[in-house]
């Protein structure tokens, strides 16, 4: 029922991006994939999405993703990338519709609307997508990806949310409002895969987190026995204080504690 | 959540407006058909003739071949023309995921022109069963081999990453139409003079030497074309969101692009091998329909088809008879009103960085 990466080497050009990375994400919760910039993290996501070439396995459910068709593949997972791309003025509405299989009720099901009410745009469902906000058109993306895979089990099958940096451009509030999103999804029983610059969100909200650097895993575990000063000092190469302040001991990491 | 839903309605939705703009536009092209047989250089009326038969008379000589030898070849090779052009815009413009994308301003004609050169001026080397073979199909069927090596350059060239940059799509496509156009020169220097008279008819670029052979020889492969078009739409809809988006919403990019670009070629080559280059309708037409019904490929494609045989008679008419009993090759009143519509797209698209 899991998703499994194993072994995965990717190299650019000459460059090796990712050297031999395992990660396995359980149904039922939120990984999240931290670590410096050019550490791999978004390449992970590419190798998971087979959205470019890499050595090792990926499987979903037991399944190798080398040999699924694209469609099968599109059944089981959704993936929100990092930049909202689109060609065309179609309405944001029609964008949710996108991400609708071609067998499902089509145009006239309820899912895209929901999708969109969900990240809170259900009234700017009219409007044309590049007249969004960049935060908006990336809900409106977070909400096409919802739509494609809304029931998170389906068939006693869990399905999967990949998000590339799902907060990225988005305000305290909607950054809170799409974890929520992302882990409801987890506790509904699918699997959340996210790649996150915030260690703070991360920490808040993540039920696993892959910390990467150099294109190693450098540590996996819950975000209590991750997310150390050790850990943390070593992939991002500087010294961080992170603190656990109760009542709740969640890690915590203010950027001057690194100088205190 | 239930709750948010049931406030928020879903907006008017543009598909089922844009569906029935098929059966409107279906309408329209009826109505141009029986225009362009009405009217001509000579007195002959489709009118007088529809009369003359319900009173049970017979048709005149003249009328006969007015309207069976004249008319209605040159009236069905522009329904085929103006649909392949339309079309194959249409889908150039969703394999781009560029609204300027058309096969006659990016090089794709040129490069169709030049396969079409190539048959009329050096088929007769062919060796003699492979002329029987390809009979009528020999022009058509090579501008389909040179537009689909421009198209597949072409997007090699311009599309790195599922990204297309637009100014090295314009850029490529007027080296590629600069290669062809001098390649196709150096074939009428060597060709005969019987071969350099069919390719003056031929690079008018006008619906005038239509016969039915002509017919004959491209609907095949416009029609085919036209068919793989149709069939594109969904995925050139998640084109939109580029290349590895589109994987993951399940479409096969790979065999969508194929296709696509299979499609674009033969039928930009099918048409410029009967009708030389017309200009402008693959980029017009599209573009109206986005701004009425929306940009969706799954009935843009099929009104594309329509409006662009539509508007392509109604170009032919116009060309016939402003300046009667002579008339203007098409190309010209194409351009009088497709240039200023492309200018327009790009002024429009001057603010937007894609450029």
């Amino acid at each position: 029922m899991s998703l499994i990466a194993q072994d995965i080497h990717v190299a650019f050009g000459k460059r090796d991006v990712l050297r031999g990375i395992n990660l396995t994400a359980l149904p039922g919760e939120l990984t999240a994939i931290v670590g410096p910039n050019g550490s791999g993290k978004s390449t992970l996501l590419g190798a998971i999405t087979a959205s470019l070439p890499f050595r090792g396995r990926v499987s979903l459910s037991g399944r190798d993703i080398s040999v699924m068709k694209p469609w099968e593949l599109a059944a089981q997972r959704a993936v929100l990338p990092q930049a909202s791309l689109l060609a065309f003025p179609f309405t944001v509405i029609e964008v949710v519709r996108l991400g609708l299989q071609s067998g499902t009720a089509g145009h006239r099901s309820e899912v895209p609307m929901q999708a969109l009410a969900r990240v809170g745009l259900a009234h700017h469902a009219g409007r044309t997508f590049q007249e969004l906000s960049g935060g908006e058109a990336q809900r409106a993306m977070l909400a096409r990806v919802l739509a494609q895979v809304w029931a998170p089990v389906e068939n006693g099958q869990p399905r999967w949310l990949l998000l590339d940096e799902p907060v990225s451009s988005l305000d305290i509030a909607h950054q809170l409002q799409v974890m929520e999103i992302a882990r409801d999804f987890a506790r509904a029983g699918g699997g959340v895969i996210a790649v996150m610059h915030d260690l703070n969100l991360t920490a808040l909200y993540a039920d696993r987190v892959a910390v990467l650097a150099e294109g190693q895993r450098l540590a996996l575990g819950t975000p209590s026995d991750v997310l150390t000063n050790d850990t943390l000092s070593r992939a991002y190469g500087c010294a961080l204080r992170v603190s656990t302040p109760p009542p709740s001991d969640i890690p915590y990491l203010l950027p001057h504690a690194a100088s205190a | 959540m239930t709750a948010l839903s049931e406030i928020v309605t879903a907006p008017r939705d543009r598909l089922s407006g844009a569906r029935a703009l098929h059966w409107v536009l279906a309408g329209a092209l009826g109505l141009a058909c029986v225009a362009s047989l009405q009217v001509g250089a000579t007195e002959v009326t489709l009118s007088a003739m529809l009369s003359k038969l319900v009173q049970g008379e017979a048709l005149s000589q003249i009328e006969q071949v007015v309207l069976f030898e004249i008319r209605l070849p040159r009236l069905a090779m522009g329904v085929l023309v103006g649909a392949a052009l339309a079309v194959s815009g249409a889908t150039m413009q969703g394999l781009f995921r560029n609204p300027l994308a058309d096969p006659g301003l990016v090089g794709v004609g040129a490069g169709a022109g030049l396969g079409a050169i190539l048959a009329i001026v050096l088929g007769a080397l062919l060796p003699v069963w492979a002329i029987d073979l390809a009979g009528n199909q020999l022009t058509p069927v090579a501008a389909f081999l040179g537009g689909w090596g421009s198209t597949l350059l072409l997007y090699r060239v311009s599309t790195r990453h599922g990204r297309t940059s637009v100014a090295t799509m314009l850029l490529a496509g007027i080296a590629l139409g600069a290669l062809a156009g001098a390649l196709s020169g150096i074939l009428v220097y060597i060709a005969d003079d019987r071969q350099l008279r069919d390719l003056t008819f031929w690079g008018l670029g006008s619906l005038a030497g239509a016969s039915w052979a002509k017919v004959l020889s491209a609907g095949p492969l416009i029609l085919i074309s036209i068919g793989a078009a149709l069939m594109v739409g969904r995925g050139l809809n998640g084109l939109a969101l580029g290349e590895a988006t589109a994987a993951h919403i399940g479409i096969d990019v790979q065999r969508l692009k194929s296709t696509a670009i299979l499609a674009v070629a033969g039928a930009t080559g099918a048409a410029v091998a009967v009708s030389g280059g017309i200009g402008f309708v693959g980029i017009v037409v599209p573009h109206l329909l986005r701004l009425v019904s929306g940009p969706d490929h799954r009935t843009l494609l099929l009104n594309s088809t329509l409006l662009g045989a539509t508007l392509l008679i109604l170009a032919d008419v116009t060309a016939r008879v402003i300046i009667a009993p002579a008339e203007l090759p098409i190309g010209i009143v194409t351009a009088v009103l497709g240039a200023p519509v492309f200018l327009w797209i790009l002024l429009k698209r001057r603010g937007l960085v894609e450029l």
